[in-house]
């Protein structure tokens, strides 16, 4: 054992250190990074968790270069995102989820007063173009991760603004429009040439692009709005939502009716409701087959508009009629005075979806002027006859590659399943990565499988609890221009949510392994540690009696056998 | 995910950012808590220290001849007078003046059964010493033999669990307040559990010119029977239920103490270790036992005053809360 041992036989004094007690062990520790909830939820791919770390930490800047590494728009969906992460947060099954999009939308708002630029260079002149069409949020976040990828990216948008809905259907007192000019401004200033007033059908055709460029990102959304009617009956002065809705932003009025009915539950239809109430109508009804939201509710059966958005529209005086369908227009003439609304419920149908069914003897009479039909939108087929086949939108897989054409890809509401601007925002940043894929001739990238850290892999004994900060709102009684009416947090309040955070699956760096190994097992190295952790286990020692990772708080250490 | 094969471990070991006066190589069974009490000690008092050790696990396992685990000046002579030994090292540091601090280290049955009349001689001497008890509440070292730190009903090889008995008859021996009763400046009890508490107890401990004692609950997974990865969390629920208070005398009245925030019933704790599984049987005599142990934890409770009357930083659920970057309040 290397002691040297004098001719009488008794030990100069040795160190136990040439003792290896690690080969007693029969599992060993291993740091383990597991995706967390947040960012597994998160369909633009943001990894909240790991920018909390750094706002924790007052490092903004790179809070926010992290979460731009995903999401080029972070002040348009820390306002507009329905934040799923919210939802999945471990920490709401503690005390209450982070505030994730309140962060998120303040370090949006931070770079733009502060002038951050993204950390992008230009595509080179030699590299190969792609061509993206459509520069809504899908298209914009293709064009920026191409460009990120070192691609030029050539974007047809077929208005003169860049946006898509953002720009032509949110109101912008959920998005300022300066807001959102803002960061297309800085998109847009990557090097990514802009080509407004280009219509796919029109001005040019999918063949020519498939001729002039290797692969093409398709993403003209969603439209034509879907036809409605009520047993064959539609009234004369029929409007759409969405169009109402792009009137309303594009002019600023909207006809006052004495009341209306909106019939869906998406966005569009609660924020005409919001609109018509604003502006004045004393009766406004959404008329949805869905549930209003609330704990308990199975999600497939719940509206699809983002609940915030709901419960304001609720405290304005909206009134929403859940599970409703329209049985039957009340005409006279030619003009809507009444609805018939009968009670309706998805039911199993035996084949794991949902059956909407009515129920007999449940009918109503509900008496407004006018109705307006937001029951969604589809492609509109020009310049896509041959790839939509009469469907009313692209199939995709995971990476946005449409079948059977390897230089075609789409995503956001163009491909039908993925309806919100942060899925639209992933997709671009899918394909973008699989178009890159495509070009350098190697494989897509794989679906990811890892399943997310849940809160029983946590101990909690090392957390405190702490209440989450509140966003101010605007009150209902100021809510009727353009005015904002949710409200940001202050640095101090997203810095507490940093610290709030779990940051499961990651190391806190917080010292619990290296301070209670019993084996002097665990060594601190920020330097050494290239797993993003501070520490590293010496296994000529440890044990493998399993204590660091039971008391590692945020289920970074997991124990393997030993081979 | 296997780190990197390039690292010097051996360098990073003697770069790290705290002094270790217990190293790596000892032979403590997995998850042992008297090891990792005794390296927070070693860590608290820093390198101008030596120890008097009396027999036991610790001085067993950290010198197997011809090696040594210990980092620091340490002697080890018999098991009933590590205190004595203590004393006359003291002794000599002041009679050459230097100011070397003197920690006098045993388990429960080195303390409170064999050492007992040389710690008492210690204390009554007023010599500037600091006692660490690491209890682990039986003779482990020999094989888990009751001790008179052995609490009630559990089973030990000498206290055994059967159709007669139901573990040991006896109480766990109080001896912190014993030694408070000599009237010395400072004792105290901590737990494996709370390290950022342990250190802050030794610095004061060791701050203070005259004797202190400092009584640390350490959990044995060989005697206490359970694995060796659960230790925190049994040594944990044992202040959590009240049936291990935490806290500090000062000249024999109480000065502090860790209030508890969620009080959790004694089962919590007792559940884990197969030394009260007998306690868990369907029977009135197992029933009985298990109203005396909540019994005791209550009185201890209501004694000491445990129930905080709001959340606290230093209470069972703030004291030892992370921060990220490794940032404890001690």
């Amino acid at each position: 054992m290397g002691v040297k041992m004098t001719r009488g036989a008794y030990a100069l004094p040795g160190t136990s250190l040439e003792y290896k007690t690690g080969t007693w062990r029969i599992q060993r520790p291993v740091h383990r990074h597991a995706p967390a909830p947040c960012h597994h939820a998160c369909p633009a791919g943001e990894d909240a968790q790991q920018y909390l770390a750094l706002v924790e930490d007052e490092h903004y800047r790179e809070a926010w270069e992290n979460l731009v590494a995903a999401n080029p728009l972070p002040a348009v969906t820390g306002r507009v995102c329905h934040h799923p992460c919210e939802t999945a947060c471990n920490r709401g099954q503690y005390d209450q989820p982070i505030a994730i999009h309140n962060v998120e939308r303040f370090l949006g708002d931070r770079a733009l007063t502060e002038g951050w630029r993204y950390p992008v260079n230009p595509a080179p002149e030699q590299a190969p173009a792609v061509a993206v069409v459509g520069s809504g949020p899908a298209g914009c976040s293709a064009a920026y991760h191409l460009t990120r990828l070192g691609y030029r990216a050539h974007l047809y948008e077929a208005l003169p603004m860049a946006g898509g809905l953002l720009q032509s259907a949110l109101p912008p007192y959920r998005l300022p429009r300066d807001i959102l000019n803002a960061e297309l401004e800085r998109l847009l200033a990557t090097g990514i040439e802009f080509l407004p007033g280009k219509r796919l059908g029109r001005d040019f055709s999918l063949t020519e692009l498939q001729s002039d460029y290797p692969a093409v990102f398709l993403a003209p959304g969603t439209q034509r709005s879907r036809q409605w009617d009520s047993g064959g009956a539609t009234p004369r002065d029929l409007h759409v939502g969405l169009d109402l809705l792009k009137q309303w932003v594009a002019v600023g009025t909207i006809h006052t009716w004495s009341s209306a009915a909106i019939v869906g539950g998406g966005n569009t239809a609660i924020d005409l409701a919001r609109i018509l109430k604003h502006a004045g109508v004393s009766e406004v009804h959404v008329v949805t087959h869905h549930s209003l939201p609330g704990p308990g509710k199975a999600p497939t059966d719940v509206m699809p508009a983002i609940a915030r958005e709901i419960s304001q529209a609720l405290e304005e005086g909206v009134t929403i009629h859940e599970h409703r369908g329209v049985q039957r227009l009340v005409l006279r003439g030619e003009r809507v005075v009444g609805l018939e609304l009968v009670h309706m419920k998805g039911l199993p149908d035996g084949n794991s979806g949902l059956r909407r069914t009515t129920f007999e003897g449940t009918e109503t009479l509900l008496h407004v002027d006018q109705v307006i039909p937001a029951i969604g939108q589809v492609v509109d087929p020009a310049g896509l006859e041959m790839l939509l086949d009469h469907k009313p939108f692209l199939t995709a897989d995971y990476n946005g590659r449409v079948a059977e054409h390897p230089d075609l890809f789409t995503g956001g509401d163009t491909r039908g399943d993925h309806g919100t601007v942060s899925e639209a925002i992933g997709d671009g940043r899918r394909a973008a990565e699989a178009i890159a894929c495509l070009l350098q001739q190697l494989d897509a990238p794989a679906t990811p499988s890892e399943q997310p850290i849940s809160l029983s892999q946590l101990n909690l004994n090392y957390y405190e609890h702490a209440p989450r900060p509140e966003a101010p709102v605007l009150p209902v009684s100021e809510r009727t221009g353009s005015a904002e009416v949710e409200g940001g947090l202050e640095r101090q309040q997203v810095q507490a949510e940093g610290h709030r955070c779990l940051s499961c699956g990651n190391c806190l760096s917080c010292d619990n392994c290296w301070t209670l190994c019993p084996d002097v097992a665990v060594l601190k190295s920020v330097a050494e540690a290239a797993d993003g952790s501070h520490y590293v286990f010496d296994y000529g020692y440890c044990k493998g009696c399993g204590l660091c990772a039971r008391e590692c708080p945020s289920g970074y250490i997991i124990m393997q056998a030993e081979q | 995910m296997t780190q990197e094969a390039t690292i010097d471990i051996a360098r990073l070991r003697r770069q790290q950012p705290r002094f270790s006066g217990l190293e790596s190589g000892h032979r403590a069974c997995l998850g042992c808590g008297e090891a990792l009490a005794a390296r927070l000690v070693t860590e608290s008092a820093g390198p101008d220290v030596i120890y008097a050790n009396a027999t036991g696990c610790l001085e067993v396992f950290t010198t197997a001849w011809p090696e040594s685990a210990w980092r620091v000046g340490w002697l080890h002579s018999l098991f009933e007078n590590a205190a004595a030994i203590a004393s006359g090292m003291e002794a000599a540091m002041k009679s050459q003046g230097k100011p070397t601090k003197v920690i006098a280290m045993g388990g429960d049955g080195g303390t409170f059964d064999i050492g007992f009349q040389a710690l008492s001689g210690m204390l009554e001497r007023g010599h500037n010493v600091l006692y660490v008890c690491f209890d682990n509440e039986a003779y482990m070292n020999t094989g888990v033999q009751r001790s008179s730190s052995t609490p009630h009903s559990a089973a030990t090889t000498t206290s055994p669990s059967g159709k007669v008995s139901m573990g040991k008859r006896h109480l766990k021996k109080d001896i912190v307040t014993i030694v408070a009763a000599h009237h010395i400046p400072y004792a105290a009890t901590a737990s494996v559990a709370y390290p950022s508490d342990i250190r802050k107890k030794v610095r004061r401990a060791m701050a203070i010119d005259g004797p202190t004692f400092l009584h640390i609950h350490s959990p044995c997974p060989l005697g206490w029977g359970h694995e060796g990865d659960i230790s925190i969390e049994v040594a944990r629920l044992a202040v959590q239920t009240g049936l291990f208070p935490v806290i500090e005398l000062e000249r024999g009245g109480l000065a502090g103490s860790m209030p508890i925030r969620h009080v959790r019933p004694v089962t919590d704790y007792l559940k884990l270790q197969n030394r009260f599984r007998h306690l868990f049987a369907d029977n009135d005599r197992a029933r009985e036992e298990l109203e005396h142990l909540q019994a005791l934890a209550d009185h201890n409770i209501e004694f000491y005053g445990l129930r905080g009357s709001q959340p606290d930083a230093l209470d069972t659920e703030g004291a030892d809360t992370v921060r990220r970057g490794g940032l404890r309040w001690a």
